[in-house]
């Protein structure tokens, strides 16, 4: 795993984020930001530019889709993977169409969020490890 | 609310009547009756157009409506007051001086729930009328009492469902630390400590599951089951539904035996919803068998029935005699116990069988001869 960067875990429950920390923790070579709500997440997206948002399709105030409109905003070529307690097809459909990655369910098993994660970064490394453009 | 009114005490006097009749004689021999003896509000129209008109400001809770009427007849009023107002209209009663049959019969296939015949003996014309405003009283209340009770399910739905959905995070992230707690990613534990993190994942491993299922329901009754049909081959689903139950059934000592057969059996289901009635009925089986059993999965093609299906035998108590309604209901447990102090949520068989009829299959429980039971799956190879 080459992955070097940072990474901005966006979620409001305290828990959530602890928990997805302990999983990318396991992932080596990560800077792990937090934010808990919609503004911090833009804020800190201006501020540390990460490589990986995890965003947190359910928030109060600006909620995940919302949240993920204005990161493309700020950068269109922003990665986001959503963050759903629920498979809630309808709003992981809408977050697919307006950029993001994929999704992680928070209530499956640690060892299946990890495999999502791992697909993601095995996929940057076989991007990186392609014929590198000049 | 449920309304506080009783099937038995109907308020008869001040009900609004409707008499339509071009003959002024007739209609003021009936207020007579209705109005000064009965104590019923009514008004009146000599013909069918006016009724129409007068039904709409009056709003009756019954019309008494002749035959023979200048304009459109009465059958013709009658039909117009049904296409109009539907379920809704107020009982029409025909008063007819000819009561031959066929009129009758005219009659009540207009929408009409009684006759009146001439000359009226009053007596009659207020018995009669008084049991179809009771019958319409009751019918009111009943479409009412339906329309409370619907709407207090899908409340009951809804909050359901928000709950279940908040409890489920926090659950989550109880299990999640706990499996990095217990596999040693924060410091080596003793085995006492290793002991009560483990009760701390078991625990919440089983109320998530829990919480799932009443998810499931909450949706499932609010209608939101939709399946999302693929061609699949059941086999494989079947395959990996096995050996991921066989993995908790070795704890057990029991084994989950399935044989699969070698030509494919493809149609179209929806995997993830299908993958939980496999796991639902895999796990039940082990569940209700005495450790070391084992279960039995088989396939099977019906060609000439254009059905496929799949069938789970374990080696438990079976269901017992009388308890035969309750197994595929909401929140119902049958007497028979887990065997190795699993839990249940008495929702698993019915998600599975609401899951099955969407798919337009069907789910049945048979016992065997001599111990445990089947549990069938039988599902169309076209949907």
């Amino acid at each position: 795993m080459s992955f070097a960067g940072t990474v901005l875990i966006v979620d409001d429950e305290s828990h959530i984020r602890k928990y997805v920390c302990l999983i990318l923790r396991q992932f080596a070579q990560l800077t792990i930001i937090e934010a808990a709500n919609g503004e911090e997440a833009l804020g800190a997206y201006e501020r540390e530019r990460p490589q990986l948002v995890l965003l947190d399709v359910n928030m109060p105030h600006m909620d995940g889709i919302e949240t993920l409109r204005r990161l493309k905003e700020i950068d269109p070529t922003c990665s986001v993977i959503m963050l759903t307690s629920l498979a809630n097809r309808k709003t992981v459909e809408e977050a697919l169409a307006l950029g993001a990655l994929d999704y992680l369910r928070k209530d499956t098993s640690k060892d299946e969020m990890a495999k999502t994660l791992t697909d993601y970064f095995g996929s940057l490394d076989a991007s990186a490890s392609a014929p590198a453009s000049p | 609310m449920v309304s506080s009114s009783t099937p038995h005490s109907f308020p008869v006097s001040g009900q609004k009547i409707l008499i339509v009749d071009d003959d002024r004689l007739n209609i003021r021999i009936l207020e007579g009756i209705l109005n000064k003896i009965a104590g019923y509000v009514t008004a009146e129209s000599y013909s069918g157009e006016s009724a129409l008109a007068v039904y709409d400001t009056f709003q009756p809770d019954l019309v008494l409506l002749d035959v023979m009427l200048p304009g459109i007849d009465g059958f013709e009023t009658c039909r117009r007051l049904r296409q109009q107002y539907g379920e809704k209209c107020a009982p029409v009663i025909f008063i007819t001086a000819k009561s031959g049959s066929d009129d009758v019969v005219e009659g009540l296939g207009a929408g009409a729930v009684d006759y009146l015949p001439k000359p009226f003996k009053p007596k009659e014309v207020v018995a009669r009328i008084r049991t179809h405003l009771q019958n319409r009283a009751l019918v009111e209340q009943q479409i009412l009492l339906v329309e409370q009770l619907s709407r207090a399910n899908s409340a009951k739905n809804r909050f359901l469902g928000m709950a279940a959905h908040d409890l489920r995070n926090p659950l989550a992230s109880i299990r999640g630390l706990a499996e990095f707690l217990r596999e040693g990613a924060v410091g080596r534990l003793s085995a006492d400590q290793l002991d009560l993190i483990n009760t701390i994942h078991d625990a919440s491993q089983s109320m998530l599951i829990m919480v799932n299922e009443l998810l499931d329901v909450a949706a499932i009754e609010a209608g939101d089951l939709k399946l999302t049909l693929e061609a699949q081959n059941l086999t494989d689903l079947v395959a990996k539904s096995v050996s991921l139950t066989n993995f908790e059934a070795a704890k057990k000592g029991t084994h989950v035996e399935f044989t699969p057969p070698t030509d494919p059996l493809v149609l179209p289901i929806d995997p993830a919803k299908m993958k939980q009635v496999l796991a639902n009925l895999l796990s039940n089986a082990v569940k209700y068998s005495p450790p070391g059993s084992t279960v039995r999965v088989t396939t099977q093609f019906d060609l000439p029935a254009a059905t496929c299906s799949f069938s789970v035998r374990d080696e438990g108590p079976g269901i017992p005699a009388g308890e035969r309604d309750k197994l595929f209901q909401d929140f119902s447990r049958l007497s028979v116990k887990p065997t190795g102090g699993e839990k249940s949520t008495g929702l698993g068989l019915a998600i599975c069988r609401k899951i099955v009829e969407a798919h337009h299959g069907t789910i049945v429980a048979e016992n065997l001869p001599v111990r445990g039971c089947e549990f069938r799956v039988t599902l169309p190879l076209s949907p």
